[in-house]
């Protein structure tokens, strides 16, 4: 278990930077995320972790000791940190076995030990009737599950994910994603793990750093980012999102034009007259096709629009709506039960929480 | 007696050479007309191509195509080519006796006498007139006087055998030389094959043809060669390289290398004409004046820094023998000196 | 042949099997082209197998006792497989340390490292041969002078007229048939196997053995078996550098047996043992090779990051520069002093300077004028004969044209398992007689080329076609052409580079041809190659230099321009 501690960590590749003097704590046994499209240097932040690659500035420490500096790399080999790679990374020449041993056979230890050792480990990712078969012989999703017991058997301090998941399939990965999480809380090593699907860094993360362009836009625990977006980025990346554009009347109001006023969530040190985007989730709109429901809501303090249902599509377990609201020109998306169904054309009430209306950064 | 014949031949070679010009002029002729003559010949490339050039300054448009090999090699080709039918060559030229006792007896000479050969002395022509002899050499012993002094140099056959030449001699191969073929025989003959089983002893570096040895020498990569065209020595010491030949005095192989028309020649009048120049005395006399060769012609000159045949001991062999135990020296050679 | 009614129903047949509802009319052409093969690579071997089983008493084992009970014969083969393993264990070392150095590290230089290892590649071996017998002679080798002369010795520091000699040369114009093969092994690796070791506490030494080496250990065995198999057919060599030390290897044997009175049976009962053994060994490997889960296993996305050598990076390009030396400086540099000197081992002093060997190559010694140009004329038959076969075939084989369409691409690259001399030996037999006649014309040796550089032009088109989907085609018939316009049209422009590269290997290997062409030949039909042998075999170290560095001139230029057109570069990642 260590903290880890990046401050100003850039790296370059010729003139552009992929990572943009990023700072972040990593407190020890904490499981963060970094979040991000592909390009946003999430990659190569975790590479720079592992000391594969060595900083143009700043620095990393690993529990106050400097590892990684422009002019200090101390060499993976020795920085007791396991790593996870997409593309699985296990040894097609030997057994499920000897892969988990491998880094305590680099470590010395006694045989017998390791037969121990790698024996609970292959247990506890329900592998151990495959400890003798070849990778080749295993599916995608038993691979990574050697990758896994390969990379905790050796106790390391850190543990690095990059995008482990992404070559397995919808189901598989959506089991993998508890799996980590149930594994960290058994161990808690402090995690860094790096994906582009949010969904799976909402389900393990302590913490998410989301990433754009070589620097963190946010960084917080999932539903802080979830519900409170500070920058349009933020807002569109994590989830389906509505983003509305208006003019800051004062700390609660924004209008939106054509008389229509949205209460938001408090913006403190905006001024008034600012011009501002409003983030909305889809499914913090609730759809009412009922006039009384609509002013009913509406004397609780929501924020109500009328308007006509332009399109509906059905997912199943959802109904996804575009809505227009004439008067402002506006299509709303809508994400509603299943059983909530309205046809096209017909005229819709939605009303929205303003708890649920952000102020978010154009960023 | 045999230079009262020849002296006799001569004359009558002369007053006949008037009356002949008629007959040469119509072959010329319908030589051009046939416009080529393809040769196959063991003479060493640069002087068969001067022999090539000269005929060819002489008789414009009369192309020579010159097809050079190792005697061994000339025969091997002229008797795949007979067995597939293919017509291709016209005059045939080896240092192997032997082979044309062989072609001959395959029907695969014709016969042809040329005028030239007429004062030919009978080592240099077949009675039955199916082949001449075009030029004579030896087999002699060379080496390289910027490594050996000449007070050191072996004189004798028998002195190269001693131990002291270990890894500095070069010898060619029969399987490929018709020169060394005859050379082999002649040794046989004289020493037995101990001769050659003490020889190999010596570890010698293997050349193919009887002309390699000379840039072999001159190099000093071997700086003695047990064996070798005398008259490729010769051409290559007077070009200035570091060369001395030794003739042996109790006797050097003589090698007379015989020329013949094919029967099926595809160019007979040219192959027949090309015959009469190469042994006429003018081509003959080029022969010995530039490419260091002996000759039948009686009335050629030679170099003064040459010996004279006369006044060497000389082993000449017999053709049939040659013909007879040719798979039996190649056979044996190599078994000795291993390829 | 079967009777012409049952051709036509096969025809239909397979027609109907293919889903065609009527018949397709451009099948003959691919029958015929698959027939024409067959017919190609059965025929001399068929000659072979029988002329070794008949002696004056009829079908008999006769020749084979003869030929493996001589002490003589026996130490041929003997030779050839000591050369050949030692051959296959240098070139296997030396191959796979470029291969690693060029492919996962961070060596200096890497594009000239290839390009050199290439034109060792492109080095006829009996021209290497024929240059370290001009560098390493004991007495007058060059090398062996310097070394005389700096440290006052009167011993030669190597002897290249020796087994070991022999092995040194061989294994120089072998190991880059190795390092293609590592190379390309090398590049698959993803470096995140090496990374998950480097993380878990591996150093870079102990990566490269326990990760690196055991993934790439299929490659060296293959790449032994092909070095091996390589040099047990090579032919020039062992003739130029083992035969004056009284060394014969089986080739040199074989060669031996067509000397006056020829020995054909016994020459064909030397090859069979050396056509089984080939057979075997190439099986052998692709079965090893076969087994691409090495490189596959695992998901996409890994990397390649180089393995910095640190202080050992210049060190490490001495050692290969030193390698490429001794495979391309060396040798080329003395081919150009014997070309322009008179006295080749004497200094090249103004004294020594000529031009007279290539006036007498080109001008004056009629050998090597029609050689030239018989060499010229064949490669291009060759070459363009050769394309257009492999293109119909690989297109055969690729789409699945014909039932057993698999089988097909074993005959066209059986080749590659007979040795050159072996291939001549049965065209040999089979077209010196009655009824096709072909000994004594330049097409006998078309035959023997076409037969034996196939094989490197076929594995070219068939990978290029894999490159290239069916349904660009699929689209053009659609419209209404037949499969022949919809391979003139789409497939052949799309695989362009891959038709030029075919073309010039077929040509290179053509021209820089030996084995066979030493046995085929006649004066009428002779090749540079052959003369060069023939001068070899006269002294005329001059004239020999000229042409050999008319060989490599070609060979450069015809790369070259391949490169610059098809814009591609041989040895490159990837390959294909």
């Amino acid at each position: 278990m260590a903290a880890v501690t990046l401050k100003g960590l850039t790296k370059k590749f010729g003139e552009a930077a992929a990572v943009d003097r990023l700072d972040l704590d990593i407190g020890d046994g904490e499981f963060v995320s970094l979040l991000g499209p592909s390009g946003c240097g999430k990659t190569t932040t975790l590479r720079l972790l592992a000391g594969f690659l060595q900083p143009d500035g700043g620095e990393i420490r690993v529990d106050q000791k400097v590892v990684s500096s422009a002019s200090v790399l101390i060499p993976p080999e020795r920085r007791n940190m396991s790593m996870i790679f997409q593309s699985y990374a296990v040894w097609p020449h030997m057994t499920v076995f000897q892969n988990v041993a491998y880094g305590l056979k680099l470590k010395k230890l006694p045989g017998g030990e390791i037969a121990k050792k790698v024996e609970r480990m292959l247990r506890l990712v329900r592998l151990e009737a495959l400890a003798v078969r070849y990778p080749g012989e295993l599916s995608g999703g038993q691979q990574q599950r050697v990758a896994l017991a390969r990379a905790l058997v050796v106790e390391p301090q850190i543990l690095l994910l990059d995008e482990p998941l992404s070559n397995l399939d919808a189901n598989l990965r959506e089991e993998m994603r508890f799996e980590i999480r149930r594994l960290h809380e058994e161990f808690r090593i402090t995690t860094v793990y790096v994906t582009h699907d949010q969904a799976e860094a909402m389900v393990t993360s302590d913490r998410i750093a989301v990433m754009h362009q070589g620097r963190i836009v946010q960084l917080g625990a999932p539903e802080e980012i979830f519900d409170r977006p500070r920058t349009r980025f933020v807002a569109e990346f994590i989830g389906k999102t509505n983003i509305l554009r208006g003019k800051l009347e004062n700390g609660r109001s924004v209008a939106l034009g054509d008389g229509l006023k949205l209460q938001v969530v408090a913006a403190d040190n905006l001024a008034p007259g600012k011009e501002v985007f409003v983030c909305l989730r889809p499914h913090s709109v609730r759809l009412t096709p009922s006039a009384e429901e609509a002013e009913a809501g509406r004397a609780k303090g929501m924020n109500l629009f009328d308007g006509v249902v332009q399109r509906r599509v059905y997912f199943g377990d959802a109904n996804d709506y575009i809505v227009e609201l004439p008067a402002q020109r506006l299509n709303l998306r809508v994400v509603a039960p299943p059983t909530q169904r309205y046809e096209a054309g017909q005229k819709i009430f939605a009303l929205a929480d303003p708890q649920q209306c952000v102020l978010v950064g154009e960023e | 007696m045999k230079h009262l014949v020849a002296i006799v031949l001569v004359a009558l070679a002369a007053l006949s050479t008037s009356s002949s010009h008629a007959q040469d002029a119509a072959m010329v002729e319908a030589a051009r007309k046939e416009g080529k003559v393809v040769w196959y010949t063991s003479l060493a490339i640069p002087s068969s191509t001067a022999l090539a050039h000269y005929f060819m300054s002489k008789y414009k448009g009369i192309e020579v195509i010159v097809n050079r090999n190792g005697s061994q090699r000339v025969l091997q080709i002229v008797m795949s080519e007979a067995g597939a039918s293919i017509k291709n060559v016209d005059v045939i030229h080896t240092s192997d006796a032997g082979h044309f006792v062989l072609l001959k007896g395959k029907g695969l000479l014709a016969q042809y006498s040329p005028k030239a050969a007429e004062v030919f002395p009978a080592g240099f022509k077949d009675p039955a007139g199916y082949f001449y002899g075009m030029r004579a050499t030896l087999s002699a012993i060379a080496y390289n006087p910027r490594v050996i002094n000449e007070k050191d140099a072996p004189k004798t056959w028998k002195d190269v055998l001693d131990p002291k030449w270990r890894g500095k001699e070069v010898t060619a191969h029969p399987g490929y030389s018709g020169i060394i073929m005859t050379h082999v025989l002649a040794l046989v003959k004289q020493y037995g094959w101990e001769y050659f089983q003490e020889l190999a002893k010596n570890k010698l570096h293997i050349v193919q043809s009887a002309n390699d040895p000379a840039q072999v020498v001159a190099s000093g990569e071997r700086p003695l060669g047990v064996n070798g065209a005398e008259y490729f020595y010769y051409k290559t010491m007077k070009q200035g390289n570091p060369i001395k030949i030794v003739y042996p005095k109790e006797g050097v192989p003589l090698v007379v290398s015989p020329t013949a028309i094919a029967k099926d020649a595809p160019h007979p009048n040219a192959a027949r004409l090309f015959t009469e120049f190469i042994l006429s005395k003018e081509n003959q006399q080029i022969l010995a004046d530039k490419e260091g060769l002996y000759t039948g012609h009686p009335e050629v000159t030679y170099p003064k820094d040459k010996p004279m045949l006369k006044d060497l001991k000389l082993w000449p062999v017999d053709a049939e023998e040659l013909e007879k135990r040719n798979a039996e020296l190649k056979k044996r050679f190599t078994e000795f000196f291993g390829a | 042949m079967s009777i012409p009614g049952t051709r036509v129903a096969e025809w239909v047949a397979e027609a109907r099997g293919l889903g065609f509802k009527r018949f397709d009319p451009t099948l003959p052409v691919w029958i015929a082209a698959a027939l024409f093969v067959i017919f190609l690579m059965l025929l001399p071997l068929g000659a072979i197998f029988t002329t070794s089983a008949y002696t004056e008493k009829g079908l008999s084992l006769g020749n084979y006792v003869e030929v493996f009970t001589d002490p003589a014969y026996l130490k041929a083969i003997w030779n050839s497989l000591i050369i050949s393993f030692w051959v296959g264990v240098i070139a296997v070392a030396v191959g796979s340390l470029l291969g690693w150095l060029v492919t996962r590290t961070d060596l200096p230089f890497k594009r000239a490292v290839r390009a050199l290892v290439m034109a060792s590649f492109v080095t006829p071996p009996f021209l290497g041969a024929f240059a370290w017998m001009l560098l390493a002679g004991p007495n007058a080798g060059l090398l062996n002078n310097w070394y005389r002369s700096a440290f006052g010795s009167e011993t030669a520091l190597v002897n290249i007229f020796t087994i070991e000699g022999l092995i040194f040369v061989m294994a120089l114009y072998s190991f880059p048939y190795v390092f293609s093969m590592i190379a390309n092994v090398c590049e698959l690796i993803s470096s995140d196997l090496e990374d998950a070791a480097n993380i878990l506490g591996a150093n870079k030494w102990k990566i490269a053995l326990t990760i690196t080496l055991p993934l790439t250990a299929p490659a060296l065995i293959g790449g032994f078996i092909v070095a091996f198999l390589h040099s047990l057919s090579l032919f020039g060599a062992p003739a130029i550098l083992g035969l004056p030390a009284g060394i014969h290897t089986i080739t040199t044997q074989i060669w031996a047996f067509f000397q006056y009175p020829p020995r054909l049976d016994l020459a064909a009962a030397f090859s069979v043992p050396l056509l089984i053994a080939t057979v075997g060994l190439i099986a052998l490997q692709k079965k090893l090779l076969g087994r691409r889960g090495y490189s596959t296993v695992g998901g996409k996305g890994g990397q390649k990051r180089l393995l910095k050598l640190g202080y050992l990076r210049w060190p490490a390009f001495l050692l290969v520069a030193a390698i490429l030396s001794l495979s391309v400086f060396l040798p080329y540099g003395i081919l150009l002093k014997a070309a322009l000197s008179k006295a080749w081992a004497m200094p090249l002093t103004a004294d020594n300077f000529t031009l007279g060997n290539f006036s007498f190559t080109f001008f004056e010694y009629s050998d090597t004028r029609n050689a030239i140009v018989n060499t010229f004329k064949l490669g291009i038959l060759t070459a363009t004969a050769g394309t257009l076969l492999a293109t119909l075939l690989a297109y055969i084989t690729n789409r699945q044209l014909l039932r057993g369409a698999r089988y097909l691409s074993f005959f066209v690259l059986a080749p590659l398992v007979i040795p050159g001399i072996v291939l001549a030996v049965g065209l040999f037999i089979a077209y010196t007689r009655p009824p096709i006649v072909l000994y004594g014309t330049i097409w006998i040796m078309f035959v023997a080329f076409l037969t034996k550089e196939m094989p490197i032009g076929f594995s070219q088109t068939e990978s290029t076609f894999k490159t290239i989907h069916p349904e660009l085609e699929d689209a053009t018939r659609i419209i209404g052409a037949n499969r022949l316009r919809a391979l003139k049209d789409v497939t052949v422009p799309l695989a362009r580079s891959g038709l030029i590269a075919a073309w010039s290997f077929i040509f290179i290997g053509v021209i820089r041809e030996l084995s066979a062409s030493i046995l085929l030949f006649t004066p009428s039909s002779k090749v540079v190659s052959v003369v060069i042998f023939d001068l070899k075999e006269e002294g005329q170290i001059g004239a020999i230099a000229v042409l050999g560095i008319l060989l490599l001139a070609v060979s450069f230029l015809i790369i070259l321009s391949v490169q610059w057109l098809a814009g591609r570069e041989f040895f490159a990642g990837s390959r294909g």
